[in-house]
């Protein structure tokens, strides 16, 4: 990004100019020399979105899959499925913006602007997940987006004014699936606000969104929304193929504002001819340090405007030693191993290690630092001694499990590559030298100690693989799940903590940089609420396997998403901070609490010893005081040891506009943002609180929406109306939170194990919205009538099926369908399927020989079969997140538990207690006009009532109504 | 000897009153990043069971001589601080402690309140038994 050079074409170079004060383009070939870039515009047309795009176009070769992902993300806006159809569609900022290229000469002219005024001509309000923007590497044209263009670029026309409101009536306009898949209102910024053209410089959404995209100038006009304001971070986003990768700044000058620390970002202005800068947040001038405008790779005066901080939302710098207390940390791996009876018996113990085994190499070890022990526990501890360059191992059993020691000094944690060959062998023999080992519990609490012995020194990741309840030593656990309390209010205390140990552990290892993962597998209660703490708290991640057993698609599923873990790289002792915009003397934006899974170690500071790909992050914002900004910016850092031992610093900056009009706030609400943050909020409800609680403050936050909807933007007004009406984009809201009402977590049910329970809420908790969407509203497809392409590869990948609402109406019984919510994939098979469905698909004789449950796809030779395939390989593969669904199948008239289990993902259906969603939408209005009424006319109805009730008996009716209404708790009627 | 029992709690209170200024401070302390939360709650929860200890020394004390007024005026907070203790949420939590602030910030004022209240009661007791004394 440093200079024009890495965009030109094959065959051509660029020079600087230093009397010019400009690049010289040249041809090697031909010594053809040009002022202009080659083969781009020469004007500043050239940032004119169709002839960027022609312009790129003709000299650009793509890579086959790059291209492909790319139309994935045309079809994502045509209507397709962001969370769900091309792999990385959601993480549309494909494109490296190149502003060396694109308009080099722009560039000289804006920075000569610059010097007399600061401000930029261009204008670009956009959203950078849209792909038909000015791109800089790929930008075929194509016909089938073409008209998104044109949407897009009257989408900018209406977003200089502002958003504009389209109200939608909920009683007539049913959910449409493919709702949730469009990205969330364009962030309209005022003119002149950023200091580059680029698109990315505001960060893709995938990356930090916000539940408004304007934010209101007060906090009296934010609680007229009644929207919750808030954040949603996934900073350590994975980059998957045509992903844009994180730029790196790699030069060491950090600017960074006096006062608020803030990082330099493309929101801040030049002033005192470019000398000094103006924070975007604390307006303080800052002086731009001398090496700012200097390239120190080719030692010679760099282009300011180029830098990746003023083009990119999304950067990354390599931090000098200022940012360091100790030498950068190598990546320690502890893996604890649970080796007792019921551990070997369900072949979890085999499988791990050959997992571990078979990703050694993938383990991220560039440079050869990495180090790793494993120590295997039942009711005593056996750790191995790994000596580095030979090829056998010693272990050595500590039983006293009240006081752990580390048998030996040195040889337990040893270094990857080093005793790579000692490794290997006793990763071979392990499962072998336990396989007759009978002995039942656990002393996980000690085993946790012991790898925290050995690793406290450096930090790292313990990953903890246990398949019983912990019953030896400190953190034993009792079995305290008892079906009586299921259901009822004493439920909650089973999803606390039973013992402090996992806490104040937690915290002990928050200190010394040691991460947790929990890979639980056990049949019987294993209290994977208390256990999740630690995961919770140390910024790892829980898994969850319930009643493992290795000689099923278990094996599969656990040994994928098992190496995704241990292959994926990670950030190290790392700290994040979220800053936010304020004036001279007032905050005007405040972090009020947190949610996700890290410690929070001060007000605004949050500890994450090691930091996942693709977890999320959801931080609530209130508003101090009234905003006089035009524009506010967040901008989230992450200080970190990357496992390739460099200290770095990601910056993920966004800006907002901020708003006084209560429909601008309306129509730029982001439904999905919104969903996630009130997920994050319910499942603290369910601990803190009781779980009809979270139940009940979900539901009235969705009411309180609507009532300010009603009350503020339509023309009923407070009096009752016959719609119930809600903005265009907020449309999904209502069937998320239904959705969320009937999840797992957070269900009213009396037969959730508290186990399954605490799970699905880890994953409420950690799931980035992408995953969190279809977890919270699977998604539904028919497939034995599904269009003739659906399950062939077309431009952007896998064609899938178009999704269908979740409501079995649409199930006939000679269907097949497919239901996933992302953890579960459900192939549905009615019971009038015809043979010859069941022969291509399952190469069985005919539906009755066909056995549900967890089952693998035979691949055949027929297109059906292989189409079928593709859609379920596609289904696992499209979302970020190393998890790997299980695929059941679910017969009509097959076993009942399967089967409601699967129609429990239709959630528009009524099951049980829970209503339908026409019956959830006419309680919510029934609540809206009802409330409404007492909201603001509350005396006037009192009075009213006491009238009503001696004198006439026809508003009485509507009174004992009202009250029934009100008396009648909602959860007592889902 | 009345006055020698109030003599007593005027200066008990007294040193209540410290440590509540002490938890305050601490909190302060917490809210402008001088300590993390860790050796905050560390140092915290030294002073929990302690301070309960005292007060509920001073109120047995009350109830034992007979003090009844005295004692009722001490029954509500010691009951609160029963119940935080049967529930076993009456130490501070390192993970907890940024969501709980507000309330046990409140919960400290209104134990300094409290004792403040009560300091001058004593006081006023003691007066009371010393003119009595006096007076006899």
């Amino acid at each position: 990004m440093t200079s024009p050079a890495q965009q030109l074409p094959p065959g051509w170079t660029a020079e600087w100019e230093p009397n010019h004060q400009r690049y010289l383009f040249i041809e090697t070939a031909t010594g053809q020399t040009s002022w202009e870039p080659p083969a781009a515009s020469p004007d500043g047309a050239a940032l004119d979105v169709g002839a960027s795009n022609a312009a790129h176009h003709k000299r650009r070769q793509y890579a086959a899959g790059q291209t492909q992902a790319y139309y994935g993300a045309a079809d994502t806006l045509g209507g397709g499925g962001g969370y769900g159809v091309a792999p990385g569609a959601p993480a549309q900022q494909g494109q490296l913006f190149t502003p060396g290229l694109a308009a080099e000469n722009q560039f000289q002219q804006q920075q000569q602007q610059q010097m007399q005024a600061p401000g930029q001509p261009p204008y670009y309000s956009g959203a950078p997940a849209e792909p038909e923007y000015i791109n800089g590497h790929q930008a075929p044209v194509y016909s089938q987006a073409n008209t998104l263009v044109d949407q897009f670029s009257q989408m900018n026309m209406a977003g200089q004014k502002g958003l504009r409101l389209y109200t939608t009536n909920l009683l007539t306009s049913p959910p449409d699936p493919r709702e949730l898949h469009r990205p969330p209102p364009e962030i309209v910024l005022p003119p002149n606000s950023c200091v580059s053209p680029s698109p990315l410089a505001n960060a893709d959404y995938t990356y930090q969104r916000c539940t408004l995209n304007a934010i209101p100038t007060t906090n009296s006009l934010l609680k007229k929304s009644n929207i919750p304001l808030g954040l949603v971070l996934t900073p350590y986003r994975s980059v998957k193929e045509g992903d844009e990768p994180v730029p790196l700044v790699t030069d060491t000058v950090i600017a960074r504002c006096r006062r608020c620390r803030t990082y330099i970002n493309p929101y801040v202005q030049f002033i005192d001819g470019g000398n000094r800068w103006r924070c975007c947040m604390c307006s303080l001038s800052n002086e731009v340090p001398q090496l700012f405008d200097w390239d120190q790779v080719r030692n010679q005066p760099g282009d300011r405007w180029a830098r990746a901080e003023l083009n990119h939302g999304v950067v990354e710098y390599v931090a000098p030693t200022e940012y360091m207390v100790r030498p950068p940390q190598p990546a320690v791996y502890v893996f604890l191993i649970d080796v007792s009876h019921s551990a070997i018996q369900s072949g979890m113990v085999a499988t791990a290690t050959r997992t571990i085994l078979e990703n050694l190499d993938r383990i991220p070890d560039e440079n050869g630092r990495t180090k790793v022990a494993i120590i295997a526990f039942d009711v005593s501890l056996y750790f191995f001694s790994i000596p580095a360059g030979t090829t056998d191992s010693t272990m050595l059993v500590v039983s006293d499990v009240d006081d752990v020691f580390l048998p030996k000094p040195t040889d337990l944690l040893v270094n990857l590559s080093e005793a790579r060959a000692s490794l290997e062998s006793l990763l071979g023999r392990l499962g072998d030298m336990f396989q007759d080992n009978h002995v039942i519990g656990s002393a996980l609490g000690p085993a946790l100690q012991a790898g925290f012995q050995l690793m406290s020194a450096m930090g790292g990741k313990i990953v903890v693989l246990s398949s019983s309840l912990p019953s030896i030593g400190v953190g034993a656990l009792k079995n305290r799940e008892d079906p009586k309390i299921l259901g009822t209010s004493k439920e909650s205390g089973l999803l606390q903590s039973a013992t402090p140990f996992y806490k104040t552990f937690a915290i002990e290892c928050s200190r010394a940089q040691v991460s947790v993962d929990m890979f639980l597998f056990s049949a019987a209660y294993q209290d994977v609420a208390t256990l999740a703490y630690l995961p919770h708290y140390t910024a790892g991640q829980t898994y969850f396997y319930p009643a493992f057993n290795a000689r099923t698609e278990d094996a599969i599923k656990f040994a994928h998403e098992f190496g995704a873990v241990l292959a994926q790289p990670i950030m190290l002792e790392a700290v994040m901070r979220v800053r936010a915009s304020k004036s001279a003397s007032l905050s005007y934006l405040r972090m009020s609490s947190f949610h996700g899974n890290f410690f929070v170690r001060s007000t605004d500071l949050l500890a994450m010893p090691a930091v996942p790909q693709d977890l999320s992050y959801a931080i609530e914002v209130q508003i101090e005081d009234t905003i006089t900004a035009p524009f506010v910016v967040f901008q989230t850092a992450i200080l970190h040891t990357s496992c390739y031992g460099e200290r770095r610093i990601r910056v993920v900056t966004t800006a907002f506009p901020t708003t006084s009009n209560l429909s601008e706030v309306f129509a730029s609400a982001d439904q999905v943002a919104i969903a996630t943050l009130l997920a994050n909020k319910a499942v603290e409800r369910c601990i803190t609180h009781k779980l009809e609680d979270s139940r009940d403050a979900l539901f009235n936050k969705m009411v309180e929406i609507l009532q300010a909807y009603k009350a503020s933007m339509t023309a009923a007004g407070a009096g009752a109306s016959a719609q119930l009406a809600i903005s265009e984009n907020l449309k999904m809201l209502p069937v998320l939170v239904l959705g969320l009402l009937k999840n797992v977590g957070i269900r009213q049910s009396a037969q959730i194990p508290p186990d399954l329970r605490a799970y699905a809420q880890a994953l409420l908790t950690s799931l980035p919205s992408q995953l969190l969407m279809p977890y919270v509203y699977p998604t539904f497809y028919s497939l034995h009538n599904m269009p003739p392409e659906c399950g062939t590869v077309g431009e952007q990948g896998v064609i899938m099926p178009p999704p269908l609402p979740l409501t079995s109406e649409r199930l006939e019984r000679h269907g097949l369908y497919l239901i996933e919510d992302g953890q579960t994939i459900f192939l549905w098979v009615g019971r009038d399927s015809v043979s010859q469905l069941i022969i291509d698909v399952f190469n069985l004789p005919n539906y009755e020989v066909l056995r549900g449950g967890k089952t693998t796809l035979p691949v055949l030779d027929n297109p059906f079969n292989q189409r079928i395939n593709a859609i379920v390989q596609k289904t696992r593969e499209m979302r970020r997140g190393p998890y790997w669904p299980h695929l059941y199948i679910v017969k009509e008239d097959g076993e009942p538990a399967l089967r409601l289990w699967a129609l429990s993902c239709l959630i528009q259906d009524r099951s049980d207690v829970l209503p339908s969603y026409q019956q959830f939408v006419s309680q919510l209005k029934d609540k809206v006009s009802v409330a409404r009424h007492t909201v603001y006319y509350g005396w006037l109805t009192w009075s009213h009532r006491l009238m009503a009730v001696t004198t006439k008996p026809r508003v009485s009716d509507a009174i004992s109504y009202f009250m029934r209404s009100h008396t009648v708790s909602w959860t007592g009627m889902i | 000897m009345g006055w020698f029992l109030f003599l007593f709690a005027v200066l008990w209170a007294a040193g209540l009153m410290f440590t509540s200024v002490f938890c305050i401070i601490m909190f302060s302390d917490l809210e402008t990043d001088y300590i993390n939360p860790i050796d905050f709650c560390n140092k915290m929860n030294k002073f929990v069971l302690p301070e309960g200890a005292a007060h509920a020394f001073l109120a047995l004390l009350f109830l034992l001589s007979g003090q009844w007024v005295a004692f009722l005026f001490n029954l509500p907070l010691l009951a609160w601080n029963a119940n935080k203790l049967i529930k076993q949420n009456h130490m501070y939590d390192a993970t907890e402690i940024f969501r709980t602030m507000g309330p046990q910030k409140n919960e400290i004022f209104f134990k300094l309140g409290f004792y403040l209240i009560s300091f001058f009661y004593y006081l006023y007791r003691m007066i009371l038994a010393l003119v009595a004394e006096d007076s006899q």
